[in-house]
């Protein structure tokens, strides 16, 4: 079994590019593989709780929560964070945040890293 | 000393997107990452301009004068001074009708020693094929 | 160089890909990236499934925009979410998001 990281750039509203990157991350754990999943720039939003999940918006406090509770490491580039207004206190509790350099070192030892750009 | 070797492709212009700006961000943040490696354990950050990117190359830029944010063009001089491997496509500035002197080339006032280097596109092909894993903005 | 590429838009932005050759080139269309297997305009398939490359599809994205494998190009395999992990794991070394 091999180790995925996922950098994802993109919002969670709008792109679906963070759908993409949590299904795919949840299927490569099912899978056995370990994998780290990265948020920088637009892609922070998925790092804040209490976010209502109306079916018109993409929502994924939910299928994240479980993911982190089979071993998904994720992790938010914490200046992109700040810079949007998210602070600790409303960062989704397991959700990691750290400075970029979290997601190199995260490749450092990847067999792939898929990464996802934003907008 | 066991290295991963990292490429960042940057293929859209700036301001409009932030995928130039992240791209250099994330490849200065090799500077610091042992912090989180063992002894020895080392990542290195190539960076190429292709395309429309390249045009975050040119000189002059003044963000920060109009917008107070710091320039792609500071980006790239903190980037040399890092002894961050730089390359832009010389197709895509001769496409552009550009030139070495239209570029922002060294950041020889913060005292970098290494220079952006204009290559054809082969090299950074041949740049891709020697990094473990490639990211593209 | 085994390089999957994910494309993921219908209407690139980027020429990036015309100008990758490497050794072995896998285009994984997910999102919107799905209309080059199933969309003809002007009766032409789209120009990117002519390149000397394994071409896959994420069903999952076909059928959310009303598609499935009776849509898809002849030499677009559709495929799930599992084939992709199998395939950046095995089949290619790289990965690259356009």
């Amino acid at each position: 079994m091999g180790k995925l990281t996922i950098g994802c750039f993109a919002s969670l509203v709008g792109s679906m590019s963070l759908d993409f990157a949590v299904r795919l991350a949840g299927t490569a754990l099912d899978k056995g593989h370990k994998v780290d999943l990265w948020v920088s720039g637009n892609g922070t939003m998925l790092s804040i709780k209490g976010q209502r999940a109306f079916k018109d918006y993409s929502a994924l406090e939910k299928p994240l929560k479980e993911l982190m509770e089979k071993g998904l490491n994720v992790t938010a580039c914490e200046a992109c964070a700040e810079a949007r207004g998210y602070h600790k206190e409303n960062t989704l509790d397991g959700f990691k945040r750290h400075s970029m350099d979290w997601y190199l070192a995260s490749s450092f030892d990847a067999d792939r890293v898929l990464h996802i750009g934003g907008e | 000393m066991p290295t991963t070797k990292l490429g960042f492709i940057v293929q859209r212009a700036g301001y409009k997107s932030e995928n130039p700006k992240l791209a250099l961000t994330h490849a200065i943040a090799s500077q610091s990452v042992e912090v989180y490696l063992n002894d020895g354990d080392i990542v290195t950050a190539d960076i190429a301009f292709i395309g429309d990117g390249v045009l975050n190359c040119k000189k002059d830029q003044k963000a920060m004068d109009i917008y107070k944010l710091t320039s792609t063009e500071t980006h790239i001089k903190m980037s040399l001074l890092l002894d961050l491997n730089v390359m832009v496509c010389k197709e895509d500035l001769d496409r552009f009708g550009m030139t070495e002197n239209d570029i922002v080339l060294d950041a020889e006032e913060f005292g970098a020693e290494l220079t952006v280097k204009v290559v054809p596109f082969a090299e950074i092909t041949k740049m891709m094929e020697g990094m473990n894993h490639l990211l593209f903005f | 160089m085994k390089l999957a590429v994910f494309v993921s838009d219908y209407r690139l932005t980027v020429d990036t890909l015309d100008r990758l050759n490497p050794e072995k080139l896998g285009i994984i269309l997910v999102q919107n990236g799905v209309y080059h297997a199933t969309t003809k305009e002007n009766g032409k398939p789209s120009s990117l499934l002519n390149k000397s490359a394994s071409y896959y599809a994420l069903i999952d994205d076909l059928e959310t925009r009303g598609l499935g494998n009776a849509d898809v190009a002849d030499n677009v395999k559709v495929i799930s979410y599992s084939d992709i992990v199998d395939l950046i794991f095995n089949e290619y070394d790289k990965t690259a998001w356009l």
